[in-house]
């Protein structure tokens, strides 16, 4: 479970708090989808959950951030990262080694994983990814959406009981998106891990997030089933978030009386949505 | 004009990233390039500003053959949008920015610092600003700017609107769109199909190195061998039709060829057996978002949504706030 509690934060070198009177609880192996407008907050709480903050970017820390029983500011960034795995956005400033089977051991190793564990950590960490052909491939002669892929199965290779993912799709075609998302929620509930996604496509979170949280001005707006959240398609759009085409839809027959069933979030939704209108 | 004539190209010599690629795009054209990681894309936008040669055929713009025309007059011809704006941005105020196109090309003086001038007007930059001290959506828009500043008749963009958010991307691309409402030709590969759907005229869809379609966006995007081939998802709504066609044996012929949630909402109201439907509104928005308020009004339902423990009374608000860590 991942626990933020009255939690907000400035950083040092800023003027504003750029997190503020955070509540939420994520249990565990929850599907968590949050977005909002650029600069809202949202990667500075990735950042708190992973222990980034408080322990590389210093500043002004208030109240708690509690993953999986530790408090992130008491705990030890070695051992936050043990729980959390973090995929960052920009990928090439994640990258350490020069070929993809060295990127997954640095993990392994600096983490003092058995020796004997570790050739089936990367095979499982490469097939989950759908990558096994790119094991020694050196790393510049990947494109973008690759390199996200070896990224995140160097995070899986540890078995994180959290995983902290900035726009882990931002390079990919929409297919290689969703095969990416197909990927991480299987792993998910096969695993029970904690999936915390950061990410634009809203469509995508809608389609796959258990929680889709939307941040605006530090402030959380919205915390709940993507369903509950996309019912307020007016407000999110004066945000600045993005709803689904499929919801829009769904949501312009329901004003205009030929629709009385729930919000949708997905394509299959809306058909069934105008199937109920032609019937 | 660009014109690809059976183009094929390689990185290292040997291995073909391009195999035997055909197409023409005519004066004031907006064509999007689609298809997965890898199919060619970025490479015949490489191809086409020059970056790249051909290994085989011909790549000719305005009829002349780029291996025949010097950096500097393709750059004229041709602005590039990379898709990471900070491999772009290199000056250190957002004037200087605009300005580094023309000292490039030798032609800075009293008619460049005009036009520099109407661009920081048009976008509302400030001039002093540091560009990599701005948000990402502002820098996408000074590397746009600082393209379109130099009025060339082409534009190619790889990738616009990545990493913006909705707001941006719809600012991004208003720009754009008026530039090709205005004469200039418009490249784009894109990966978001809602963008494509929206503003391209023509998709040309690729595959390992090959063009697969070519045609109206339309009607590259509801064929069912082209987005198979292509790995291509069509826009959602798009998707909606193809799906209601598919699944109902006398789907209404509007319903089955809407693609926007307008079209789509009208065809469903009028082919609907109930007489209880609103009429629509007088003025629909051109896309989703448009036309809604820039303000939340001052009761917001859902802001208590929040699971978790309820937010305290007060707020700290400065670094001496009690209860600082």
């Amino acid at each position: 479970m991942i626990q933020f509690r009255d939690f907000s934060f400035r950083y040092r070198e800023g003027a504003d708090l750029v997190v503020r009177d955070i509540n939420l609880t994520i249990p565990d192996g929850c599907f968590v989808g949050i977005t909002g407008a650029a600069g809202s907050g949202k990667s500075t709480l990735t950042y708190a959950v992973n222990g980034i903050i408080p322990h590389c970017y210093p500043g002004d820390f208030y109240g708690e951030v509690v993953v999986e029983g530790l408090d992130t500011m008491e705990a030890s960034l070695t051992d936050l990262s043990r729980l959390v795995g973090s995929v960052c956005q920009d990928i090439d400033s994640q990258m350490v080694a020069t070929v993809v089977e060295d990127e997954l051991l640095y993990g392994l190793e600096n983490f003092a994983v058995p020796r004997e564990e570790i050739p089936d950590r990367v095979t499982e960490a490469l097939a989950a990814m759908g990558i096994a052909d790119l094991r020694d491939r050196t790393i510049d002669s990947l494109s973008g959406g690759q390199k996200q892929k070896v990224a995140v199965a160097s995070v899986l290779a540890l078995r994180p009981q959290v995983l902290v993912l900035d726009e882990p799709t931002a390079e990919l075609d929409p297919a290689s998106s969703v095969a990416v998302f197909d990927l991480l929620a299987r792993y998910a509930r096969e695993h029970g891990t904690t999936v915390i996604v950061v990410e634009q496509k809203i469509a995508l979170l809608s389609d796959y997030a258990d929680m889709l949280v939307i941040v605006d001005g530090g402030r959380i707006r919205f915390a709940d089933a993507p369903e509950a959240v996309l019912a307020h398609a007016d407000e999110l759009l004066a945000l600045g978030v993005n709803v689904p085409r499929a919801t829009t839809l769904v949501n312009t027959l329901a004003d205009r009386g030929l629709y009385a069933g729930p919000t949708v979030r997905t394509v299959a939704g809306a058909v069934t949505a105008a199937k109920e209108v032609l019937a | 004009m660009i014109e690809f004539k059976n183009v094929s190209a390689s990185y290292d010599g040997e291995l073909a990233v391009l195999r035997d690629v055909s197409f023409t795009v005519n004066d004031g054209d907006f064509v999007a390039f689609v298809g997965t990681n890898g199919a060619g894309k970025s490479t015949t936008m490489r191809l086409v500003n020059g970056l790249l040669k051909p290994t085989a055929g011909e790549v000719l713009v305005d009829g002349v053959p780029t291996g025949a025309l010097k950096t500097s007059e393709l750059a004229r011809r041709i602005g590039f949008l990379f898709q990471n704006p900070d491999r772009q941005i290199c000056c250190a105020t957002v004037r200087e920015e605009l300005l580094f196109g023309f000292r490039a090309l030798g032609e800075d003086g009293p008619a460049a610092e005009a036009r520099v001038d109407a661009v920081i007007e048009r976008f509302g930059f400030s001039p002093d600003a540091e560009p990599f001290l701005l948000n990402r959506g502002t820098r996408q828009l000074l590397a746009l700017a600082s393209i379109i500043v130099l009025a060339p008749p082409v534009i190619v963009l790889d990738e616009p609107t990545t990493g913006l958010d909705f707001r941006e991307c719809e600012k991004v691309m208003a720009v754009v769109r008026e530039l090709n409402e205005q004469g200039t030709t418009v490249i784009m590969v894109c990966h978001d199909m809602e963008v494509v759907g929206d503003f391209a005229d023509r998709v040309i869809a690729m595959t390992a190195g090959r063009v697969v379609a070519d045609g109206p966006t339309f009607a590259v995007l509801r064929d069912p061998a082209v987005l198979a081939e292509a790995h291509i998802l069509p826009p959602q709504i798009t998707a909606i039709a193809l799906a209601l066609s598919d699944e109902l044996a006398a789907c209404p012929a509007p319903v089955a060829a809407a693609n926007t949630v307008e079209a789509m909402a009208d065809a469903l109201a009028a082919a609907a057996p109930t007489s209880a439907a609103t009429p629509a509104p007088a003025a629909t928005p051109d896309r989703d978002g448009a036309g809604v308020p820039d303000e939340l009004g001052p009761n917001r339902p859902g802001q208590t949504a929040t699971p978790g423990r309820p937010a305290p009374a007060a707020t700290p608000d400065s670094p001496d706030a009690e209860g600082v860590r």
